[in-house]
């Protein structure tokens, strides 16, 4: 395994061809990361928040929850990518004049809503029905004893979320969170179709104008699984001591 | 229109009878034509029947026709088709393709079938710009554009400052993409060669328009591995439907008689 990708690299870094590409495709690495950091960080905040309604006592927001995971885990990231960027982008901005005419402040144009936050946006909204889950089961993965202890305790329920709930809940939570990180990682690659400047769309610019397809993808998997399998065993290590501190 | 399509079956019967004794005959032979279906009227889906059609399917028909080969259709997005082309996966690729330089060191293309020239497509309320010139001295506006085709190139190194990565070029996946880009108001202009530009303004007359003079001109070419034994024949073939007046029909069908999205 090692020694296969310590050949591919040395392929690709005596190559000109490869080089090249590869030189082009760098400018798309930073746009990746961001995309995948800020959506990740958006997704679980949202699926935060919708795990807690789900689990909610108030009937109504439950049911509004679960209606927006549903609806959200039924849709294919490409098509809410295109719906967020053609149909609610432009919608929100016309909603949005609207009011400020009324109001007497500037109009802003579509393109005051840069493709690049669209393309964040629509892939945070369909991480976060996911990443919901993933907290849901974790929060009910623990024992009603602890909660009643920690009422018992008169802590409140913020402090019984912090100091309870939340330290015994992550370790269910962080190897689906981190798979889902990882997933995120890959499909970032989606927001190519809005012509954001990712590592993807680099690589479709590349291959249309060298004509060199079978290098410009090489060079374009190799750089998401270089991703991918770093975050892969960073990810095993850091559940390891967390299983090593649970053991103590 | 019951009319010219009967005027048209009986132009194309008798070119048929004039023309099939000079054409090669291919005996049925089986050939792979890929194309992007994403530039209408040359090839476009019926957004009504979902069929895949447009002046070049309709071209290719009667070439086959003339030549007596049986074709099928593929698609490929457009930055994977001269490549995949160039190898020999396809027989074939159909999508007004111009014919360029570059391109021809990796496939051999037809002789041009139809020659186009580039226009600026706009909203039908634009007022800022009325030339190239008025476009690339205002900052502010923005080209969309799809990446590797014509309208790419021109609008980089004839209108704007030939700088590949100008941020004043947005980059959508599909001429479509971008032309969507452009009624949301998200670019302010998209090149497009005549023939598409003319599709676009009929089928939304109140909001787009098409201003300037045309900026440079193209042929279009089908593409075929190099070296492939079809170019002679296919070149045959239009030469003969220049001749009997089929393509001056066809350009009569696509882009004066039929409009988009009706």
């Amino acid at each position: 395994m090692l020694g296969l990708g310590a050949y591919a690299l040395w392929q690709v870094l005596t190559d000109a061809v490869y080089l090249q590409v590869l030189d082009t495709l760098r400018r798309g690495v930073l746009i990746t990361i961001f995309v995948t950091l800020v959506g990740f960080a958006l997704a679980a905040s949202l699926g935060l928040l919708l795990a807690l309604a789900s689990l909610s006592r108030h009937l109504i927001l439950r049911q509004m929850a679960r209606f927006y995971i549903e609806i959200i885990r039924g849709i294919p990231i490409i098509v809410l990518l295109l719906y967020v960027a053609f149909v609610f982008a432009p919608a929100l901005v016309a909603g949005y004049n609207g009011l400020a005419e009324m109001a007497g402040v500037e109009a802003i144009r579509t393109r005051d809503f840069p493709l690049l936050w669209r393309a964040i946006i629509a892939l945070a909204i369909g991480y976060s029905a996911f990443i919901a889950e993933v907290f849901r089961a974790g929060l009910q993965s623990i024992d009603r004893g602890q909660i009643e202890a920690a009422e018992a305790l008169g802590l409140n329920r913020w402090n019984r979320f912090r100091h309870i709930i939340f330290p015994q809940a992550i370790r269910t939570i962080l190897p689906p969170l981190g798979n889902d990180f990882v997933a995120m990682v890959k499909d970032s690659s989606l927001v190519s179709v809005l012509g954001v400047l990712d590592i993807t769309q680099l690589g479709k610019v590349t291959a249309a104008s060298n004509f060199r397809y079978f290098e410009t993808y090489n060079v374009v998997a190799l750089i998401y699984l270089t991703m991918t399998i770093t975050l892969s065993i960073l990810l095993r290590r850091l559940e390891q001591r967390m299983r090593q501190s649970q053991d103590r | 229109m019951k009319h010219l399509l009967a005027a048209t079956a009986l132009l194309a019967a008798t070119a048929i009878c004039a023309t099939a004794q000079d054409l090669p005959d291919l005996e049925g032979r089986e050939v792979v034509i890929v194309t992007e279906n994403a530039y209408p009227p040359l090839q476009f889906v019926d957004p009504a029947t979902g069929d895949a059609i447009g002046w070049e399917y309709d071209a290719m028909a009667e070439i086959a026709e003339r030549l007596n080969m049986a074709v099928t259709y593929q698609n490929i997005s457009w930055d994977a088709m001269i490549p995949a082309v160039s190898e020999g996966q396809y027989d074939m690729g159909m999508t007004g393709i111009t014919i360029r330089e570059d391109r021809a060191e990796l496939v051999d293309f037809s002789d041009p079938y139809m020659v186009s020239q580039m226009r600026m497509l706009v909203r039908a309320d634009e007022t800022r710009f009325d030339d190239a010139e008025g476009f690339a001295a205002d900052e502010e506006l923005l080209l969309g554009t799809q990446a590797g085709i014509t309208p790419f190139y021109v609008g980089v190194y004839e209108v704007l400052d030939g700088d590949e990565a100008n941020p004043r070029i947005v980059l959508l996946e599909t001429i479509p993409a971008a032309v969507q880009a452009l009624l949301s108001d998200d670019v302010d202009m998209v090149l497009s060669d005549s023939a598409g530009g003319e599709a676009y303004v009929n089928a939304n007359p109140d909001r787009l328009k098409l201003v300037g003079a045309p900026l440079g001109t193209e042929e279009f070419g089908f593409i075929f591995p190099k070296g492939s034994d079809l170019v002679a024949p296919v070149n045959a073939a239009i030469a003969a439907m220049r001749a009997d007046g089929t393509l001056d029909m066809l350009d009569q069908r696509w882009f004066v008689d039929y409009s988009l999205g009706q």
